[in-house]
């Protein structure tokens, strides 16, 4: 994992730096003096090896310095970028919420009754969400609740001077789009190991003991039909969190999305390269621990399942 | 395809997909001449029109322009790029799994290596950053770079597919009756694996049509005033309460595109797996 890492920083790295277009002329603007540009870029250490300041720059990122900013000269990314990645998180956090429950109830409704109308409707709405990008179904989402309901905010601005916290109605639709594209993947996986946990032979006996059918779904089935869910979340925590951009983008959001957004429109070459770096460290990191937890929970269902 | 017929009879919803992308091709192929008005042809005096007024049939957004036309339009650009990109990255990820896993041994080591590095940025993230920094995205470089971004997982379901049938006898028939390792390849192995190959094309079509519009939505897509079904969402978004509909109908035009073609990849997906 950590090789996966450092190879992507500096595929990252690389892929920003050999980009067209001079750092130091786009931070003095175009009416610049060639003198002027060329001192400028001897004090960025623009003139230095790409090794060298590849080396400079994973330095201070593995320190917890991610530079200063291009765009707002004088600002260190620090400063603004951890508030954003809270708001994220926050945001990613109420998503889960929503859809895991949700996608669960659902799947193993669709996955008891398989075959039958409640399953086709389930999955036909699974995978027609699924397939929307988040964009549209937030439009939708927009039109339905504030364009026509009037109930919830267009836009996910948090007023200055003011927190997240104080503002907790901006969070549902960005919440609820990304619910759209999740529920389909999870609700799907659900469905299909409850079937596989259905027809084995410990559900089979439970059920010919005369346990309640009930029962015999929430308290054998469902315990052993959760492991594949579990891990298909965890992967998607990471593309999660790629996701956001465009959901954040949609409703102004102001998360990492939506700074990595306006950091690649001001081409401020040091905010993208945190940005990115940050998402994807989340996202090997969320597949790491993904494997893990897999390993941690296989044993349990030998132990409990018989063969798989 | 006989059989592929009659699997398709049992699957109305496969025909609704078949149905509507049908429509969307049609629509790319005839539609801008058919279309009332030309998609930059501003309707003064009809600024935010509300749909069915002047002519407009879906309304016109806050430069008269008419949404109609513009997503009729709209779905050549899409459509184009979303069959060239599943098509040059299927293409491209048969190739390289294909040689990985044939050759096996260090080549594939290093080929898992990379893919597993190229993967673990997403693929969205991956092309927004390039398409951004390089600016005044083409048909073409959205073309290669969605292509690009695609190609790692396409790679590994190759790879896995070939996998499964690279020691059956047949091949090593091939083997010893001295064939190049090529026809080895592609004309004793990719056959049979087809069916995942194809399962993978299908669906990566429509999650290219999901990347571009989005790549659109972002501002990254293609330039104006080309329309495009992403970029007018997110053009339009500021007037949403005033002219929904200049909103509301593109994105509409994207789901319906994307929700026909996974109904149908679905449905192949169903079918090839099935039948081996």
């Amino acid at each position: 994992m950590v090789v996966t890492l450092v190879a992507m920083s500096f595929l990252i790295f690389f892929l920003v730096e050999i980009m067209p277009g001079d750092v130091a002329q786009t931070v003095l603007g175009q009416a610049a003096t060639e003198e002027a540009v060329a001192a400028l870029r001897d004090a960025m250490g623009l003139n230095d090896p790409l090794l060298v300041r590849y080396f400079r720059w994973f330095g201070g990122f593995v320190r917890g310095d991610l530079g200063e900013s291009l765009y707002m000269r004088g600002v260190q990314i620090n400063t603004i970028f951890w508030r954003k990645v809270g708001h994220s998180v926050v945001l990613a956090f109420t998503a889960l919420l929503f859809y895991v429950p949700l996608s669960i109830l659902f799947g193993v409704l669709a996955g008891v009754k398989a075959g039958k109308a409640a399953d086709s409707i389930i999955s036909f709405i699974g995978l027609a969400t699924m397939a929307l990008p988040e964009f549209v179904s937030g439009i939708i989402l927009i039109t339905i609740f504030s364009v026509s309901l009037d109930i919830l905010p267009i836009a996910s601005l948090i007023p200055i001077g003011q927190t997240l916290g104080q503002n907790l109605n901006i969070l549902v639709l960005p919440a609820l789009s990304i619910t759209f594209v999740m529920f389909g993947y999870v609700s799907r996986m659900q469905r299909s190991s409850m079937i596989g946990v259905m027809n084995s032979d410990y559900v089979r006996a439970a059920t010919l003991k005369g346990m309640p059918r009930l029962y015999v779904i929430f308290r054998h089935a469902l315990k052993n039909a959760l492991l594949p869910t579990i891990t298909i979340i965890g992967m998607n925590m990471g593309w999660l969190f790629g996701g956001l951009i465009v959901v954040e983008t949609l409703f102004g959001f102001p998360g990492l999305g939506s700074l990595t957004m306006s950091a690649i429109k001001t081409r401020d070459v040091p905010l993208i390269e945190a940005c990115v770096l940050f998402i994807t460290f989340v996202f090997v990191v969320s597949t790491f621990i993904t494997d893990l937890m897999y390993a941690f929970l296989n044993p349990r269902i030998r132990f409990a399942g018989g063969d798989q | 395809m006989n059989t592929f017929l009659l699997q398709l009879r049992r699957h109305p919803l496969a025909i609704l997909g078949l149905a509507i992308l049908f429509f969307w091709i049609l629509a790319a192929f005839l539609g801008p001449s058919v279309v009332p008005f030309s998609y930059t042809e501003m309707d003064m005096g009809y600024q935010m029109t509300a749909p069915g007024e002047g002519g407009h049939l879906l309304g016109t957004d806050d430069l008269g322009r008419d949404v109609f036309s513009r997503i009729i339009y709209g779905s050549r650009s899409i459509l184009t790029v979303a069959l060239m990109t599943s098509l040059f990255s299927s293409i491209a990820g048969i190739l390289i799994g294909f040689t990985a896993g044939y050759f096996g041994g260090v080549v594939d080591t290093v080929f898992l290596r990379i893919m597993d590095i190229l993967m673990a940025i997403p693929p969205l993230v991956l092309a927004m950053v390039v398409l951004g920094i390089l600016g005044n995205s083409t048909i073409l470089s959205l073309t290669i770079i969605v292509s690009i971004a695609y190609t790692p997982p396409t790679a590994r379901v190759a790879r896995g597919a070939l996998l499964t049938c690279k020691n059956m006898e047949y091949v090593d028939a091939a083997r010893i009756r001295g064939e190049s390792h090529l026809y080895i390849m592609f004309v004793e192995i990719l056959p049979n694996t087809i069916g995942p190959v194809i399962v993978e094309v299908t669906a990566r079509f429509a999650y290219s049509i999901v990347m571009i519009a989005s790549l659109g939505f972002l501002g990254v897509g293609l330039q104006p005033p080309t329309p495009d079904w992403g970029m007018m969402v997110i053009e339009n978004k500021s007037i949403i309460r005033a002219a929904p509909w200049t909103v509301l109908y593109p994105s509409l035009a994207i789901a319906s595109l994307v929700i026909a073609i996974s109904l149908f990849s679905d449905f192949v997906g169903k079918v090839l797996i099935h039948e081996q």
